[in-house]
């Protein structure tokens, strides 16, 4: 929007977040980060365990409540309230509702509804949130589960998958809500080595139909080929940042050189 | 010696009313079962003070006293009060509404505590993984965790009714012609206490065979997806 001499704008921003911070009880998670997310981004947040990765990711979906700070989803600002004991709570409940349909979230340890089919899971809550019929919803379920490559398996009940599996069925089912953005929560962390391929993927194949994603993850190889903006947190503050050129060969910061010395 | 001496029939009738007796206390314990694990939940201290009451004190009295003091305790102190402040009313409860409200809101305290573990027992990202698709609180509960809550508290729920559908012998005392107090009848009448008490035993031994069986197929359904079929 600032672009001057260009007659260029740039997209739109899909999760603009200002200033968070999360405290829990006296440990504080998050210092004060900002971090704008345009449509079509892929954003790699990378750290080492306990920076403040998930947290962050799980903070825009509001699956945690932050302390303090501004988070927007497309032009949506999401409003916070304090309650009688003086602790952050959402102002409007069905607003947090209206807006995680928007946000596709895909969980380390998959969290796949474990008493559903594969096909029930992904179809579960474009059904019951969306209201989209229940013959559709298995259309576009059945697409979905193609794309991740389960679309065999769809009528296995999650306990019968493999780890890779079970979170390619996650992805669909993140998918089935036609989110705007998608956010990864260390989708690899918790599979066997030998999984992670397939995973990793899938992913990749959704980064490039142009879909706004922000992950969190371990695998700086990934990260460094999919992602368009890295972010290095350390000790809840964002460290540096920048294209994964910049973050991957000659970072500003000494911090986020020794973390990826552990990688390269 | 065995002959039931045409006490068949009310036998049986007073089989047929412990089981409906049973079958309205079992669901309005689970009612009050789920409602108390909320409150236990809940994030208000005062709800879940209230709920920790009414388990403590409900728990820890026994049944025969509750009966009693619901059936013959409340009204007639309800007379007492209308009668001292100048408008005296006749009360009596129904011995049917009285032993299953009694029995129901007896076994609800226990069903809470069942209900609590179920809840705690599910993981939590089962619960995140609703919220996170936009899946409200009463949608996620209906969904997602009663559903998966369901497997962890059948064990529990069918103790809770094999102790309950026993504990209905105690309304006999309300004068309320279920099982027992028929067989007392037909005993007393007969005196044959014998043949009437072992009869009114096959009797409640068969209607707790019959609950296993219906309680180790509601355990295979809740158990979908956990268990290779």
């Amino acid at each position: 929007m600032n672009n001057p001499g260009e007659n260029y704008t740039l997209p739109a921003s899909a999760v603009r977040i200002k200033d968070l911070y999360k405290d829990f009880g006296r440990l504080q998670v998050l210092k004060g980060i900002s971090l704008t997310a345009r449509q079509g981004d892929v954003i790699a947040l990378i750290g080492s365990s306990g920076s403040g990765k998930s947290t962050l990711l799980r903070c825009i979906n509001l699956l945690e409540i932050p302390t303090s700070g501004e988070i927007h989803v497309g032009e949506e600002h999401i409003r916070l309230a304090r309650n009688r004991r003086k602790e952050t709570v959402p102002a409007d409940r069905r607003q947090v509702d209206r807006i995680r349909t928007k946000l596709g979230m895909v969980f380390q340890h998959f969290n796949l509804w474990s008493h559903m089919t594969v096909l029930e899971n992904v179809i579960e809550a474009p059904v019951h949130v969306l209201k989209t019929p229940k013959k559709e919803a298995r259309q576009k379920a059945m697409t979905y589960l193609e794309k991740v490559g389960i679309a065999d398996r769809s009528h296995y009940y999650p306990a019968h998958l493999s780890g890779g599996q079970k979170q390619r069925a996650a992805i669909a089912r993140a998918l089935a809500m036609e989110p705007d953005v998608m956010l990864f929560d260390e989708p690899t962390s918790a599979l066997d080595p030998e999984l992670v391929g397939e995973v990793l993927r899938v992913i990749q194949d959704i980064a490039k139909e142009g879909r706004t994603m922000i992950m969190a993850t371990h695998e700086m190889g990934f990260a460094k080929e999919v992602s368009s903006h890295v972010v290095f947190l350390h000790g809840g503050v964002i460290e540096d940042e920048g294209v994964p050129d910049y973050i991957f060969q000659k970072p500003a910061s000494e911090r986020c050189r020794a973390f990826l010395s552990r990688f390269f | 010696m065995l002959g039931l001496e045409g006490y068949g029939p009310l036998l049986l009738q007073g089989a047929r009313l412990t089981v409906y007796v049973g079958v309205s206390s079992m669901a309005i314990a689970i009612f009050l079962g789920l409602i108390g694990m909320l409150c236990k939940l809940s994030a208000s201290p005062v709800v879940r003070f209230f709920a920790d009451i009414y388990t403590t004190v409900i728990r820890g009295i026994p049944e025969l006293v509750l009966i009693l003091l619901v059936y013959y305790g409340l009204p007639t102190l309800i007379q007492d009060i209308t009668a001292a402040l100048g408008y005296p009313v006749d009360i009596s409860l129904n011995p049917f509404a009285a032993g299953v409200l009694t029995i129901g809101f007896i076994y609800g305290a226990f069903s809470t505590e069942v209900f609590r573990g179920a809840y705690l027992a599910v993981p939590r990202g089962q619960v995140e993984a609703a919220r996170a698709c936009g899946m409200s609180g009463p949608l996620t509960f209906r969904r997602i965790l009663l559903p998966q809550m369901m497997r962890f508290a059948l064990p529990g729920l069918g103790n809770v009714w094999m102790v309950l559908i026993k504990a209905t012998a105690l309304i006999s005392v309300i004068q309320l012609p279920e099982l027992m107090r028929s067989a007392d009848i037909a005993a007393k009448n007969t005196r044959k206490p014998f043949t009437f008490f072992l009869a009114a035993s096959l009797i409640y031994l068969g209607i707790t065979i019959i609950s296993n069986i219906v309680q180790q197929w509601a355990e295979k359904r809740a158990e979908r997806g956990i268990r290779r079929a």
